[in-house]
């Protein structure tokens, strides 16, 4: 992307897509023509140090992961949590705080972690706060 | 749809009115303004139109100059032709926003009635705002009477809005001397005027919902210097050229005549003033006097400031022997900055003529034949000499003992 | 025009295809990205937006990367109102003179500016769009601090907050000057929709987006912004510290319509101490040391206070 003086557009504008779009508030992303200058096309997976991890067993599509993630990162289609877009999540750790099933359908691990071993060792339900 | 107006062939117009009647014929799609003495009466000739039925665009009466051009940036982005008009301090309330418009490519045409600027308060013409915009990435473009108001501001749209330049423009006039001056001024039909202006030809527009698209982006160090070079080298390759071309169209059109410098009694001339606005045609009947007497006097009118016509300049002066920079703002502290941008071309010169600075003018302060008179005295001896006789910046006309600096004995 | 949007559920609302793209870059957990997503999911409506100088701008527009999928513009700190004020007048010029690029599409006109530059800098700006009527809605991202340079004081900084420019230190509590009533003063300009929101509660704020949006005229929405960073709390904890503002009735939620009809929107079951809000961050951590238990006694008062005037300037239906 290291571009001369003569090779971009003047004054500094960007165009989010390649091609001309439609209503774009009716088309999901993985249908839009992205252009390089969107920084959908970007990553920020290195911010992370813990990354959460979707256990879609206990997830009750509730959607509050959805609406409370800052980084667009809860992929949500038809209604159903489909799972994190590791590219653009930070790894705030708000849409597992923001969970209510018991237990937890998105957990904070160690950005190496495997996820299979995570599945694996999920943790039980909660009998303490189940009771309270 | 507005009302045409019949208009005479030649009508009298102050540079204030004919400022206001060529935004008019240019069917302006946003007009977003604040008054400022002196160019208030462009905004309110403007005003007077639309409610009287002759404008169709938005005219939008903001708080301040600095809004007035952050709306005219949102407008110009969204997609349309834009203008305003301004003066002085509004003109330096604008100053931040000057470089966000050049920055974003958005040719907007601002017309700058030129004041004083304070302190002390003064709503006389001098050249200080003008100055003060000259790094700004504008393209500035003079005007030295009413009728060079009108035929600069039409053409400002057609430099400006081309689509290889995308620039904003200035249309500079005198403080009173011009813009509350009455003259007769030759004048287009609505439709004539409209057709040489076009039709507004959208470009990376906001509201082109097909294609979004982010203006102001931030560029830090490893973008900002190409984005700058960029804007620079269209200045300098890209201008000069389309002004040229629209001249010509222009002269085609009603025969009147601009160009880049211009000049006045040149081809011959071995002593002359290089000035910007109303002093260029003072200068003119003092050039016609000197000649009468056998003098080869001439005068240099800078017609556009940016980009500098540093070459058109340089042919223009080369058999000069002696010529003077007349500066219409204070330096504050140094030579003048016309004097300075002279000095730039004079030594890249074979035979460079002798130079000097005269500050004169400021906040409405008079220049006369009979100052021009004695500057080409000056000039002459200077000529005779083969290097200058006084000090090299003189302030002319102000009050109490006589003040110059820079002596060069 | 498009439909009104259907946000009855959440889950019906997490349908939208989001005009706001990660990979900003935003702090981890700030509530800057929320609010704005919460705003553009409003609508489906083609949008035409603004931004003031600040954490957004600087996050969002990056050479050569921008995370909005609408037109965008920013020109400078102070005149995020006027850049979509003078786009929605090219609309209105554009659409008279028959010469939209497509006629057919109604856009909302949207600005975006922090506190700093809502609060302070660009105030006269948003005073002159709004009493000129321009038909736009301005939305305040308000985390009370100049975040993007580092901590400073803003007009809406609260009595006792830290600052950088406002410190608590051995003598000082922090920030002197109660918090600018922005609400009342945009109410005052006679808006036919002024309101205040907190995106974690996203049905009530997203609905008053939608009213906005759909009101002629200059809308103002107020949204608390929790700042991960300056108000020094843990990035997972956005959500938790905006409830607490609301559930402690420091951001009441309620709105202004035509500039004199309150309605509370949100009345909280609990209401929480305020303390309990302010023990939560770090920029109130000074004010539990004993020499400044009356800022904390005073904070709770003025809350209090508040809340009752709102609720009997409800009851007045004036």
């Amino acid at each position: 992307m290291n571009k001369g003086w003569n090779e971009f557009d003047a004054g500094a504008i960007l165009f989010t897509f390649n091609e001309k779009v439609g209503n774009i508030s009716e088309i999901h992303s993985e249908d839009r023509p992205y252009s390089p200058s969107s920084s959908f096309t970007a990553s920020v997976s290195d911010w992370r140090i813990e990354k959460p991890v979707f256990n879609k067993e206990y997830c009750i599509d509730c959607q509050f992961c959805w609406i409370y993630c800052p980084d667009v990162s809860i992929i949500s289609r038809d209604k159903k949590m489909v799972g994190v877009d590791y590219d653009h999540c930070k790894g705030c750790g708000i849409c597992v705080e923001v969970c209510p099933t018991n237990p937890k359908s998105l957990m904070m691990v160690a950005e190496g972690k495997d996820e299979e071993e995570v599945l694996a060792a999920w943790p039980q339900k909660d009998q303490e706060k189940n009771n309270g | 749809m507005a009302e045409k107006m019949e208009l005479r062939d030649v009508e009298v117009w102050d540079g204030n009115m004919a400022a206001a009647q060529a935004l008019r014929q240019a069917q302006i799609d946003v007009v977003a303004a604040y008054p400022i003495t002196p160019s208030t009466p462009i905004v309110e000739n403007y005003a007077n139109f639309l409610a009287n039925g002759y404008i169709d665009g938005e005219f939008v009466m903001v708080e301040s100059e600095h809004a007035a051009m952050s709306g005219c940036i949102g407008a110009s982005a969204a997609g349309g032709r834009v203008s305003t008009a301004t003066s002085s301090q509004g003109f330096a309330l604008m100053v931040e926003t000057l470089y966000q418009a050049s920055g974003m490519r958005l040719p907007i045409v601002l017309n700058v009635v030129n004041r004083a600027l304070a302190s002390p308060l003064n709503v006389n013409g001098d050249h200080s705002d003008m100055y003060l915009g000259r790094d700004s990435g504008w393209i500035q473009i003079c005007a030295f009477n009413a009728q060079d108001a009108y035929d600069l501001a039409l053409c400002a749209f057609r430099i400006g809005e081309d689509h290889g330049i995308r620039l904003p423009v200035m249309v500079h006039q005198d403080g009173f001397m011009t813009s509350h001056t009455a003259m007769g001024v030759r004048t287009l039909t609505d439709d004539v005027a409209y057709n040489f202006v076009g039709e507004f030809k959208p470009f990376n527009a906001m509201l082109d919902f097909e294609k979004p698209v982010s203006y102001g982006v931030q560029t830090e160090e490893d973008w900002h210097f190409e984005h700058k070079a960029r804007q620079h080298n269209d200045l300098m390759t890209k201008v000069h050229p389309k002004i040229k071309e629209v001249f010509a169209d222009f002269k085609k059109l009603t025969g009147r005549t601009f160009n880049l410098v211009e000049g006045y009694h040149m081809e011959d001339a071995e002593v002359a003033v290089v000035a910007i606005g109303t002093a260029v045609k003072t200068a003119q009947v003092a050039v016609e006097k000197l000649r009468a007497e056998g003098v080869k006097a001439g005068v240099v009118g800078i017609r556009v400031l940016r980009p500098f016509p540093f070459n058109e300049i340089k042919a223009m002066i080369k058999n000069l022997k002696a010529v003077a920079a007349m500066d219409r703002s204070s330096p504050n502290g140094t030579v003048g900055a016309l004097y300075n941008e002279l000095a730039g071309v004079i030594v890249q010169m074979d035979k460079a003529p002798v130079m000097n600075n005269y500050v004169y003018g400021l906040g409405g302060r008079d220049i006369t034949i009979a100052h021009f008179m004695a500057i080409f005295e000056d000039l002459k001896a200077n000529a005779k000499a083969g290097k200058v006789q006084q000090p090299l910046q003189q302030f002319i006309n102000v009050r109490g003992p006589k003040l110059s600096f820079l002596s060069q004995e | 025009m498009v439909e009104n949007k259907k946000t009855k559920n959440l889950k019906e609302f997490s349908t939208s295809a989001d005009r706001f793209e990660g990979a900003n870059l935003l702090c981890p957990g700030c509530a800057h990205s929320i609010i704005v997503r919460e705003v553009l999911n409003a609508t489906n409506d083609d949008l035409i937006l603004s931004a003031a100088t600040g954490c957004l701008e600087v996050c969002t527009a990056v050479y050569p990367y921008t995370s909005w999928d609408a037109s965008w513009i920013h020109i400078g700190f102070e005149n995020a109102a006027t850049a979509v004020a003078g786009a929605e007048a090219m609309y209105k010029a554009l659409k008279r003179k028959n010469r939209l690029l497509q006629p057919e599409r109604v856009p909302k006109f949207v600005a975006f500016g922090g506190d700093g530059a809502s609060y302070d800098i660009g105030f006269q700006w948003i005073s002159g769009a709004f009493e000129r009527g321009h038909d736009m809605m301005y939305v305040v991202l308000d985390n009370e601090v100049y975040a993007n340079t580092g901590g400073q004081r803003s007009s809406s900084t609260p009595i006792g907050a830290s600052a950088t420019t406002s410190p608590a230190g051995r003598v000082s509590y922090g920030e002197k000057k109660e918090k600018k009533d922005m609400m009342a003063i945009m109410a005052a300009h006679g808006s036919p929709y002024v309101a205040q929101v907190s995106p974690s509660k996203w049905k009530d704020m997203v609905k008053k987006i939608q009213r906005g949006l759909n009101t002629e005229g200059p809308t103002f929405i107020n949204a608390v912004s929790a700042c991960t960073t300056e108000w020094k709390f843990a990035p997972e904890d956005t959500i938790a510290i905006a409830d607490l503002a609301v559930d402690s009735l420091v951001f009441p939620l309620y709105e202004i319509i035509d500039g004199h009809e309150l309605n509370i929107t949100y009345r909280p079951k609990n209401v929480i101490p305020v303390k309990e809000y302010l023990a939560a961050q770090g920029r109130f951590k000074h004010l539990f040391k004993p020499e400044f238990k009356h800022i904390l006694d005073e904070w709770q008062v003025r809350v209090d206070k508040k809340w009752e005037q709102l609720q009997r300037r409800e009851e007045a239906r004036i």
